[in-house]
């Protein structure tokens, strides 16, 4: 039986939702189903779509919004809050010395054939230093619950993690449809998040910016799944929305294309993969990017956030060193969980897998949304023996988890109010300081049972509140 | 502001001014041909040289009935200059600047755009054309007031004002010049029926009440091409939609070429007596205007950049 967070173990309501149900109670029977038509229609107006890959039809989509709120209390945040800071310190430290002296390799705590193998790693970044020693300006840590005192850290998103334009747009929508109810509730505010962000990019301009930096957002462009968001953030911000055919290198320097003529780029929020960004240097068939860029990134001419060869810290085989990493570069102990996780290329994990694949969750090492993972306890025999096939011929390229029972959380489904399960992915910012705004982005598994909360399978997504004080 | 901003603002409202005047054509088209005696396949075969595409109208649909014209110039995706594609081509040129417009202005184009999108032949019979018709008018009505009430007077602003101006000139230009259910305006006044075609024209630019005020006299072709040409008091007439673009270019760039261009030609309008323009002739004259006005707008991507 999986944890709820509303009901509690002993039959009871836990106190972040207890003023949350008893409105619940008073609500007229189809109250809350209207309004939840209501955020259909508004986000399809507004235009808060989502395009699915590999859907032929290629009409953007909806991602489902449910109108019940899950809801953190404050001591609960502190605890998170910090400890997703803790990691991105370390994270940062991590790439800082993988791209230049090298001692967590060098003391023997990483195995130097597992990084310098790794095809995230990025040898065009050795010796480069970037402003601030910030690689990771944006990070999206996805985090479970499985018991009143237990989270867990399933992964970083250390590569342009989206999904934060949903946190804000989730609030907004809240608030229209429930104005009463954040009259009853302190929840704590995140719209300051782009202002964040703003102030972090200016703060991390190249050494050759002398004077007030540009930033500028650039996306793949309006095709791309994510684009509401590059565009939501762009506006937001203040900043221009570019594609890569608007940028252009000259004179060791980075410029866009305006209607006065060339004008100088400083900062690059890109939400484009290193393989994209410049066709001299990675991709040759891209046309997202910029010839010349890595040069004069290479040259402090531009900063790139996130920068060049975060993927290497972010892949789920990397994960499993993340905590000591923290004893390593910051001498704490972790504040927060990893998942056990077994490495397939090492022989005992292997045979124990294999025989348990049934039992366990095994994932790809880079993968992504929710492609290319087995979840035992939900798969097919097929399935099951597809995948033992896959690990035999390519072992290091999976790990393996215990399957968690992920933490539920009421939700309007057809037959009415149910526990599904979710996760949730606070987004960390790094510049001149490492914080997060109270608050990030729920999914939902809407499926009953269902465990994988991605919104390329289904998922859905719930605004997430953090309270600021607790009842008592 | 990016030049490729700036492209899209300006196909934006380009596509938006076509969408509302080949609904505004059609609907005189339509009211026309119900009350004409006579040819009313002419009528509808003169909705198609405005609009444009005759060419793959005929090779796909054949006769000009009423039916196959509204089929074509309403909903057909694959005509890119029916409603649709307006509509469809102006979200999404909205929606590559969606972070440089007003929120409102985006979700009232996106939201006339699923609108258009889920219509069909059937709901659009039961709506009716005229209706239809009238739902496009007020959503390019609704996107203008957005425009203007809301929106920063600065370049994004102006760019979007210059693509109502050059494409609403080009409309008009075709709307005086068309021969219309087989009246040629180029034959001269002494035609019975001019007044009758002058009317329709006015009345496809919501005009004919203003012409009746300003001239206080049926419709005549002398009066109404003045009002259609000259005034400057009428917002839909060519030397109007001039004066609107270079008020605009004045303040995007006051020294380019593009500019003194359109300067030019609105000064011609501006200082030129009616006869003296038409001297050889109507359709001479409307065809070198639609030239001079897509010299503009090739000029205007030249000097801002933009790709064209």
């Amino acid at each position: 039986m999986a944890y709820d967070e509303m009901k509690s173990q002993a039959g009871g309501v836990r106190a972040p939702y207890r003023t949350y149900e008893n409105w619940l109670l008073s609500l007229p029977p189809d109250l809350l189903r209207r309004k939840h038509e209501e955020a259909d229609m508004l986000f399809r107006r507004l235009g808060i779509t989502f395009a699915v890959y590999g859907d032929e039809d290629g009409t953007e989509r909806l991602i489902p919004f449910d109108t019940v709120p899950r809801i953190i209390a404050a001591k609960e945040w502190k605890h998170l809050s910090t400890g997703c800071c803790q990691r991105v310190r370390a994270l940062n430290a991590f790439l800082t010395d993988l791209y230049h002296g090298q001692d967590i390799l060098k003391a023997g705590i990483i195995p130097k054939e597992h990084v310098l193998t790794n095809n995230m790693f990025r040898k065009e970044m050795m010796g480069i230093d970037v402003a601030r020693d910030v690689y990771v300006h944006v990070a999206g840590i996805d985090l479970v619950r499985t018991g009143e005192n237990d989270f867990y850290v399933l992964e970083d998103n250390l590569r342009s993690p989206s999904g934060v334009s949903y946190m804000l747009e989730n609030r907004a929508m809240m608030m229209r449809l429930f104005p009463d109810l954040f009259a009853r509730h302190r929840v704590a505010a995140v719209d300051d998040y782009p202002d964040i962000l703003i102030k972090n990019l200016r703060s991390v301009a190249p050494s050759k910016c002398k004077g007030d930096p540009t930033v500028v957002m650039m996306t793949p462009g309006y095709y791309n799944s994510a684009y509401f968001e590059h565009a939501f953030l762009a506006e937001q911000m203040g900043i221009e929305l570019v594609e890569g055919r608007d940028l252009f290198v000259s004179d060791g320097l980075v410029w866009m294309r305006t209607t006065r003529g060339p004008k100088r780029v400083d900062v690059i929020y890109r939400r484009i993969d290193d393989d994209f960004l410049d066709p001299d240097a990675f991709n040759p068939d891209s046309t997202l990017g910029v010839r010349g860029l890595l040069e004069v990134y290479r040259n402090g001419g531009v900063t790139l956030a996130n920068a060049i060869g975060t993927g290497v810290a972010d892949d789920k085989a990397t994960y499993t060193y993340v905590p000591d990493m923290i004893r390593f570069y910051l001498g704490e102990e972790p504040i927060l969980n990893n998942v056990p996780t077994w490495r397939l290329e090492r022989d005992d994990d292997r045979k124990y897998v294999l025989e348990h694949l049934g039992e366990l969750v095994v994932k790809e090492v880079q993968g992504a949304g929710g492609y290319g993972m087995l979840v035992g306890p939900t798969s097919t025999k097929a399935q099951i023996e597809d995948f033992r096939l896959r690990i035999i011929a390519n072992p290091s390229n999976y790990i393996a988890q215990p399957t968690l029972a992920l933490s539920t959380v009421p939700t309007l489904v057809e037959q009415g109010i149910a526990p599904r399960h979710v996760d949730l992915r606070p987004y960390v910012l790094a510049g001149e300081t490492v914080t997060l705004v109270p608050g990030g982005l729920t999914r939902v598994a809407l499926t009953e049972g269902s465990l994988v909360v991605n919104s390329s399978q289904g998922g859905g997504t719930k605004d997430t509140w953090v309270l600021e004080n607790d009842p008592c | 502001m990016l030049s490729r901003t700036a492209e899209h603002l300006y196909w934006l409202s380009r596509y938006m001014e076509r969408a509302e005047n080949i609904a505004r054509f059609l609907d005189v088209a339509n009211r026309t041909a119900l009350s004409a005696s006579g040819d009313r396949n002419a009528f509808w075969r003169s909705v198609l040289s405005i609009a444009g595409g005759e060419r793959a109208f005929n090779a796909r649909y054949g006769e000009a009935s009423a039916v196959n014209v509204v089929s074509f110039t309403v909903l057909d995706c694959t005509n890119p200059s029916s409603i649709y594609a307006a509509l469809r081509a102006a979200r999404e040129n909205a929606h590559a600047v969606r972070s440089v417009i007003p929120n409102e202005l985006w979700e009232a184009m996106n939201a006339t755009w699923l609108e258009v999108k889920s219509m069909d032949g059937p709901r659009l019979r039961e709506q009716g054309l005229i209706a239809f018709c009238e739902w496009v008018r007020e959503r390019s009505h609704l996107f203008r007031g957005i425009v203007d009430g809301v929106m920063l007077r600065d370049e994004p602003y102006h760019f979007l004002r210059l693509g109502t101006a050059l494409e609403r000139a080009d409309n008009t230009a075709r709307l005086i010049g068309v021969p219309l259910g087989g009246f040629s305006p180029s034959g001269a006044g002494s035609d019975p029926f001019g007044h009758v075609h002058w009317a329709v024209v006015l009345r496809s630019v919501s005009a004919l009440k203003a012409y009746r005020t300003v001239y206080r006299d049926e419709p005549k072709q002398t009066h109404a091409l003045d009002m259609l040409i000259l005034r400057d008091d009428m917002p839909r007439s060519l030397q109007s939609c001039l004066g609107f673009a270079l008020k605009s270019l004045e303040a995007l760039g006051p020294d380019l070429e593009c500019t003194r261009m359109t300067g030019a030609l609105q000064a011609r309008l501006h200082w030129s007596k009616l006869d003296e323009l038409l001297d050889k002739g109507l359709t001479a004259f409307i065809s070198d205007f639609i030239t001079a006005n897509n010299h503009l707008s090739a000029r205007l991507h030249e000097d801002f950049l933009m790709s064209a």
